[in-house]
């Protein structure tokens, strides 16, 4: 450990050879007292206007002795640390804090002037809610820490800070209401993120990485949102949350399947309505996943799906089709893929070429020129609709799509069913922090059924997810 | 992850999951030995089953797997060479499920004869969950509990008003020896005792858990007496040729014709259900096999030999079913009591005479 000397000189140009960047500057200046003093500052993220105000202005009437005390008392900065290590000064001009040095000085002084350069908290594109709160997450770290100190305004809240990314140094916050969340899984997450020894942390997604039990495994296991409303339910069902600097996506753990199919509109519209839209959202992702499939495997291998009508209709439409069923829904599927990966990357102002080059001009030609069917076309839109029912799901959605896909070609319907069985199986030995992903349904957790895909009415909800294990279980005291 | 099957489980599973296994093949055995009485038959393997389950269930109060039952009542040695055995056992249950599944495969999910091929996969998946310990199963059959409700229900709306239940009447008119004898040989489709003396010290144990799982075993019984009326009363005395029934019964319903097959949606997951239950004893022979050899293999090896043994025999039997299933239900029908009946009841007096043991 470096620590700081008290010449001026020499623990200045200590501190420059930690930070030989061009963008950290020194400035020096000289009290009527006659004391020297250096501030020490990264200047693209410190506010020059606040440190000129805060601590070289009160500092140029100072005429006491240099003592570390006494030179605090006399900033107006209501964020100040004494610090005697040059490694860790040197840490904090990196994350925007100026440093002030001075002669015969004991320690240097670290001013809070970080400048923060955040868009505004604004509704996030991929939550979109007709009913409820409309903010969302920003980039920082510390807005995105008072979001959900705004809402939780307990004692309880507890914000961990962690700092992971050997050259990023991102600041991770832990967050989690002590006494409702269970402690071991807060500890392991610190632990486990504590662990984590990356060069650069450019997201929270990687931290998801992580944090899952089985990091290859295909499926989701750490739940996401970028609304603090959302995440701050979360934290109170017993959750453990994780807010990254530079991610509007939090993360939170446990995660449990049945999240991605509730939104926070379902708390604020009539339960029945609630329960409905998520009946829907599941038979939407269904449909989206094996629709497909069994076109396909219907066509090659079992007609008798069809009802006699519909199978005369197909047959009209496929009849001149030079591919096979499987290729020819493989192709519309890819198409999809693309277009749908192009109008995300692309210019908005291209967006509705694209749209009608993608949707009139590729689809309504390619089945004018018998390339592919009007039932593909048909079978693949809706189960494209039917994949953004589920948002959250996407990623893992489509990969399933294209394997029930590839299945049910080679395989036909008997495929579909095992690779369904082996699904159903895989979620349900699959956990997370020791609860279970499909619960409440596997394992069955009765109470816990009254918010999944059936949503009951508040009063039922009086006590917080069983299978969260919290140890503080009533929420909602019962009115008299 | 607690590794102890809950009450619910195993309730479950006896309700329905277990029974699924006894609507593909068996109907039409019943038929061919007892004719419109099927009923009965099959209300006395239930009847009897039952009463196994539930003292099964009593004796997993101790908390001892059935291992560390044998193995303390006649040591190590003996314990592993009669787990062998159960491996044996469970193998050999196994056959008449799998190939059952394959028959159904071939014949309900595909317009035209398939090659062995299309079939091949389920041992993929069986290797897969047979390498998992059981009590993962538990959490299966809470999934598999709601599905296999719907199929069942579904089904039955579709057939239960196309069912002339005066079909079944006179009873008892194919005689005592038939009905004997539908009852002897159909004992290959009752072999959920000898699964759930696996399971012994490995259910969570709560006070009344037998009698849930006898009434849940019933439960199930019910269900399956109930479409073997369904069944009878549709085919009659076309009934003995309807091998796959529960995939047929439900075609004459009248919204079929314009729809289209609907009810596949209920067959199909009635496979899926179906699935997992032929996996049931694979996974138990591969157990006893990792119980007996203790730590000397990876779990993944074990499941890997049965899976290949029995898709061995598949492969050999595939176009002779016929003499395979004469083989299974009337040649060797016997073995079925000895391991579902007669070692469950020999396994209770185990349990008491090492309690007396330590009373002494």
């Amino acid at each position: 450990m470096i620590t700081v000397t008290g010449h001026l000189k020499t623990d200045c140009s200590a501190l420059k050879k930690l930070l030989p960047a061009e963008d950290i500057l020194t400035f020096s200046f000289r009290a009527d007292g006659g004391g020297e003093f250096t501030v020490l500052f990264a200047d693209a993220v410190t506010d020059k206007e606040l440190l000129g105000e805060q601590v070289v202005r009160p500092l140029l009437r100072y005429d006491g002795a240099p003592a570390a005390s006494e030179v605090g008392a006399r900033l107006t900065s209501p964020e100040l640390k004494r610090e005697t290590d040059l490694n860790r000064l040197a840490e904090e001009v990196l994350n925007g804090n100026p440093v002030l040095l001075w002669e015969g000085a004991d320690g240097a002084l670290v001013t809070g002037l970080k400048k923060v350069y955040a868009r505004a908290v604004s509704e996030p594109p991929t939550d979109v809610a007709v009913k409820g709160p409309r903010e969302g997450f920003v980039e920082d770290v510390k807005i995105n820490a008072s979001l959900v100190r705004r809402r939780l305004k307990s004692p309880d809240l507890r914000l961990e800070t962690v700092v992971i990314g050997r050259r990023s140094r991102t600041t991770v916050q832990i967050c989690y209401l002590d006494g409702i969340a269970v402690r071991s899984v807060a500890e392991e997450v610190k632990k486990r993120l504590e662990n984590i020894d990356l060069d650069v942390v450019p997201d929270s997604s990687y931290l998801s990485h992580f944090l899952a039990a089985k990091p290859r495994s295909l499926l989701k296991q750490v739940g996401t949102t970028e609304k603090p409303d959302i995440f701050c339910a979360k934290l109170a069902e017993g959750r453990v949350g994780i807010l990254a600097d530079g991610s509007p996506i939090a993360l939170t753990v446990p995660y449990l399947l049945v999240e991605d199919f509730q939104s926070s509109e379902d708390y604020f519209v009539p339960t029945y309505r609630a329960t409905f839209t998520r009946l829907l959202r599941v038979f939407a992702l269904l449909v989206a996943v094996y629709l497909p499939a069994f076109y396909i495997a219907a066509q090659l291998f079992k007609l008798q799906l069809f009802p006699v009508k519909l199978l005369l209709t197909i047959a009209g439409s496929i009849r001149n089709i030079p591919l096979s069923p499987s290729l020819e829904m493989l192709l519309v599927l890819l198409v999809l893929e693309v277009l749908n990966e192009a109008s995300i990357r692309m210019p908005k102002y291209v967006g509705m070429a694209l749209s009608v080059v993608g949707a009139l001009v590729l689809g309504e030609t390619a089945v004018s020129a018998g390339f592919v069917s009007t039932p593909a076309i048909i079978i693949i839109a809706f189960s494209g609709i039917g994949l953004y029912a589920v948002p959250n799901l996407i990623e893992v959605t489509s990969v399933v799509r294209l394997a029930m896909l590839l299945v049910a070609g080679s395989v036909g319907t008997y495929g579909i069913v095992l690779l369904t069985a082996f699904l159903l199986f895989y979620l349900c030995v699959t956990e997370n922090f020791g609860t279970p992903v499909l619960a409440p349904f596997s394992p069955l957790v009765g109470r816990d059924l009254r918010d999944s895909l059936v949503k009951y009415n508040l009063s039922a909800l009086c006590l917080r997810p069983e299978t969260l294990k919290s140890k503080n279980k009533r929420r909602l005291r019962r009115v008299k | 992850m607690s590794n102890k099957i809950s009450v619910r489980q195993l309730c479950f599973f006896l309700a329905f999951v277990a029974p699924v296994g006894k609507i593909v093949l068996l109907p039409s055995r019943l038929v061919h030995f007892a004719k419109n009485d099927l009923l009965l038959p099959a209300a006395l393997q239930f009847a009897l089953q039952a009463g196994i389950v539930f003292l099964v269930v009593l004796l997993s109060r101790k908390g001892e797997t059935l291992y560390e039952l044998l193995r303390n009542a006649f040591g190590k040695v003996v314990a592993s060479i009669l787990f062998v055995l159960f491996a044996c056992f469970f193998l050999f249950a196994a056959l008449y499920p799998v190939q059952e599944q394959k028959l159904l495969v071939q014949s309900v999910f595909y317009d035209t004869l398939p090659s062995l091929f299309v079939f091949a996969p389920f041992f993929v998946l069986s290797a897969y969950l047979c390498a998992k310990p059981l009590f993962v199963c538990g959490r299966t059959w809470d999934a598999l509990a709601p599905l296999s409700t719907v199929a069942f229900a579904g089904l039955m709306i579709l057939s239960a008003g196309e069912a002339d239940f005066g079909a079944l009447q006179p009873a008892g008119a194919s005689g005592f020896p038939a009905i004997l004898k539908a009852f002897a040989y159909t004992s290959n489709w009752f072999c959920d005792s000898a699964f759930l003396l696996l399971l012994t010290g490995r259910l969570e144990y709560r006070k009344g858990m037998a009698w849930k799982a006898l009434l849940s075993y019933l439960a199930g019984a019910l269900a399956v007496l109930f479409f073997l009326a369904v069944y009878y009363g549709i085919f009659s005395d076309i009934a003995v040729r309807q091998s796959f029934a529960f995939a047929k019964i439900s075609k004459y319903f009248s919204a079929v014709s314009v729809l289209g097959r609907v009810d596949y949606l209920f067959i199909y997951l009635l496979g899926l259900v179906m699935t997992f239950y032929c996996v049931v004893p694979l996974q138990a022979s591969a157990t006893c096999l990792r119980e007996a050899f203790g730590e000397r293999g990876k779990p993944a090896l074990y499941s890997v030999a049965v899976n290949a043994a029995v898709l061995l025999v598949v492969i050999f039997t595939d176009l002779r079913f016929l003499s395979f299933q004469e083989t299974v239900t009337v040649k060797l029908f016997w073995i079925f009591p000895l391991f579902t009946v007669l070692v469950p009841l020999l396994c209770l007096f185990l349990g008491r005479s090492r309690r007396e043991k330590i009373l002494r």
